[in-house]
């Protein structure tokens, strides 16, 4: 374990292409809500390197109704003298410490599973948590920037080969059990303009694509997620669906550096992909799995359909990201398949 | 040549036709028949499936491990399959032993507006890296949209793909079509169809489903199966090879081991009685046909009124108690 946490130290290291971008971060306080999650741990472990080997001296703050299961699953942030545990569901926040200058909002789970079995918790979650967190942000003294992670599911349906631009929107059939992420997302964009405008809070939005790397739970049903785990312990890599389906995955680090360069040097009011621009089908994606785990495994496509009228492809256009803050992905597909699969070996 | 996967629950839904009374010697011998016919998916079990032996729904003379363990040593190429009920089956107690058996593919099963249920065991079956397939059961009951619904969750929670059960044999084509057809387009994952055989519909409606898009089928040889049974197996691989799908059973082989079934561990030979026929319209769950009978001849009453009574009251699997107030409530009504 302990060379695994040296190993992410590294990764951080490689993810942090300019550290003087980052400089408006230092001797500040940040607090993160859903601070135990894969972001809060990456962004912790991206602090960690931060402040030890840069000197940053950041002050922490991880905010999750849980405290007890981050200390459990990574110890050795919670026993850092910088990282502050604030044990409060972020649906109701009463208070949060006057210090706070930077604020990164990553509350509420991705998972698809807890949408479907508690539908209206999952969007009381994004909803009020959002506002709750406004509410108390308003009142603090020195606040710089807030960071709101939405999802690229805001943008709907498109059926188009090309990256999804920052202003590009689908349709989205709001009548539907499989659009409650999406509609809970989208209405928290519109809350953040709403404090933008009437509060004149210093909120950006960045729309997460798909994320990878250790920290990630292999029993999210995710492709990438699911091949690594059936590839480890399974019989067969099952690809569920249409195998053409194009994706792009950003590794932990890369992520973590890039919601940090968005909070320094992101404008007040703009949104921004957060994602690889790395194109990957999942077929490819299996069989990179397979060729790296190294075992004699067969992969199976199951589908309901004989063929896609429409391959679903979606991967985030980063003109803006690269021209606005200069961050581009430094963790390709390969580099970062490898980590994660050598991390769930543990 | 469009592939088709079969899974037979000769030895699960079978089951429920001799009271969950199959023994040891029997799933050994099957298994070895279905086996050498490569059957894909071999479903063991009690009939209402893992975890299920109970006063409530009839015990078993042999264990769930004892089940799996035999079968499991007859079945080098075939899958080895269960149904799983959540209740019935609890993860640590049933899931877990089973997995470690040997068991490859599990089918988490619900009433068909209850997927809410089988998000932990679906999950679990995906952690331990076995094949997860979610059942909608009763599937009649439910309008298609609501069953795509219900689908959809199962397909969050890490299903592989969907299987609708006509569990009371009520659908017409029609209605085959209708359903399948709405869960293809609505699901990436693929789709299934379990026919029961009540109205003589089950090859036809099985035919109607892959018509209408499904991948997978369920057949029982002889069609030993609960109430009237299910789609007879021997002659959907037989009607599959004449419309040109492909299922990779040896349909020589499928046919002796249906030979071998019927003589080993059938009592009698499902045929469709007038009580299924009732069931069937009534739209009640074919495990009941046990329950209905022996009720019927305790409180000397027409167990066909006790059919028609069950399906006003929309009852589900697991409610056979409810048979017993239904019969004093007609005896009652009469006096």
């Amino acid at each position: 374990m302990k060379e695994q946490l040296i190993l992410i130290q590294k990764d951080c290291e490689k993810s942090c292409a300019d550290i003087s971008s980052l400089n408006s971060l230092r001797n500040q306080s940040i607090l993160i809500t859903g601070g135990t999650g894969f972001v809060g741990k990456w962004i912790a472990e991206m602090i960690c390197y931060l402040n030890e080997k840069e000197n940053f001296n950041i002050k922490l703050y991880l905010l999750s109704r849980n405290v007890e299961l981050f200390k459990t699953e990574v110890p050795h942030l919670a026993k850092k003298s910088y990282v502050n545990l604030i044990e409060q569901d972020v649906r109701n926040i009463y208070e949060i410490p006057n210090d706070i200058q930077w604020v990164v909002n990553a509350a509420g789970s991705p998972d698809s599973k807890e949408h479907s079995s508690q539908p209206i918790k999952t969007i009381e979650t994004f909803t009020k948590g959002t506002t709750s967190l406004f509410e108390s942000c308003f009142r603090l003294p020195d606040l710089k920037k807030i960071v709101h992670l939405s999802s690229h599911q805001v943008y709907g349906k498109i059926n188009s080969e090309k990256p999804i631009d920052e202003k590009q929107f689908g349709s989205l059939d709001a009548y539907n059990l499989n659009s409650i992420y999406a509609e809970s997302k989208r209405l928290t964009e519109t809350y953040c303009a709403i404090y933008r405008n009437q509060y004149r809070m210093p909120i950006i939005i960045a729309r997460p694509f798909a994320f990878i790397g250790p920290y990630q739970s292999l029993n999210k049903h995710w492709a990438v997620n699911s091949f690594i785990r059936d590839g480890l312990f399974g019989d067969s890599i099952r690809i569920l669906g249409d195998g053409n389906t194009v994706r792009s995955y950003l590794y932990g680090s890369d992520m973590a550096y890039w919601i940090l360069s968005m909070l320094s040097n992101g404008i007040s009011g703009e949104c921004y992909n957060l994602g690889s621009s790395e194109r990957i089908n999942l077929i490819e994606l299996a069989n990179k799995i397979v060729n790296l785990l190294n075992r004699n495994i067969k992969i199976n496509s199951k589908s309901s359909k004989e063929s896609y009228d429409n391959t679903s492809i979606i991967v985030p256009d980063l003109s803006k990201v690269f021209n606005q803050l200069k961050i581009e992905v430094n963790i390709d597909i390969d580099f970062a398949l490898m980590r994660t699969i050598q991390w769930n070996k543990k | 040549m469009k592939n088709i996967l079969i899974s037979d629950p000769t030895l699960r839904d079978g089951n429920h036709a001799v009271s969950h009374k199959l023994n040891l010697k029997q799933i050994a011998i099957y298994c070895e028949a279905a086996n050498y016919a490569n059957v894909p998916i071999v479903e063991v079990g009690h009939g209402n499936g893992l975890g299920a032996s109970s006063l409530q729904v009839g015990l078993s003379d042999v264990t769930d491990r004892q089940m799996l363990e035999t079968a499991k040593k007859h079945l080098t190429k075939s899958k080895l399959g269960i149904h799983c009920i959540p209740g019935f089956a609890t993860i640590k107690r049933d899931l877990a032993n089973a997995i470690d058996i040997g068991v490859d593919v599990i089918r988490v099963a619900s009433h068909c507006t209850e997927a809410d249920i089988t998000q932990r065991h679906l999950g679990y079956i995906r952690e331990r890296g076995k094949e997860a397939y979610g059942v909608l059961m009763m599937s009649h009951m439910a309008p298609a949209n609501l069953l795509l619904e219900e689908a959809q969750k199962m397909e969050n929670y890490g299903a592989e793909g969907i299987i609708i059960m006509d569990s009371a044999g009520a659908y017409l084509p029609s209605d085959v079509t209708e359903k399948i057809s709405t869960l293809v387009e609505g699901l990436d994952i693929p789709v299934g169809f379990h026919a029961h055989n009540n109205l003589g519909l089950a090859i036809a409606n099985s035919i109607t489903a892959l018509e209408s898009g499904a991948k997978i089928l369920d057949g029982t040889a002889r069609g030993f199966g609960a109430g009237a049974g299910n789609a007879q197996l021997e002659v959907l691989v037989a009607v599959l090879i004449k419309m040109g799908y492909k299922t990779g059973i040896d349909l020589y082989n499928i046919l002796d081991a249906s030979d071998i079934a019927e003589k080993e561990i059938m009592p009698s030979i499902p045929v469709i009685k007038s009580e299924s026929i009732v069931s069937g319209l009534a739209g009640v769950f074919s495990g009941f046909s046990k329950h209905v009978k022996r009720i019927s001849e305790e409180f000397k009453i027409d167990q066909r009124d006790i059919y028609f009574e069950l399906g006003k009251r929309r009852v589900v699997a697991g409610q056979e108690d409810i048979i017993i107030e239904v019969a004093m409530e007609i005896l009652k009504n009469k006096k």
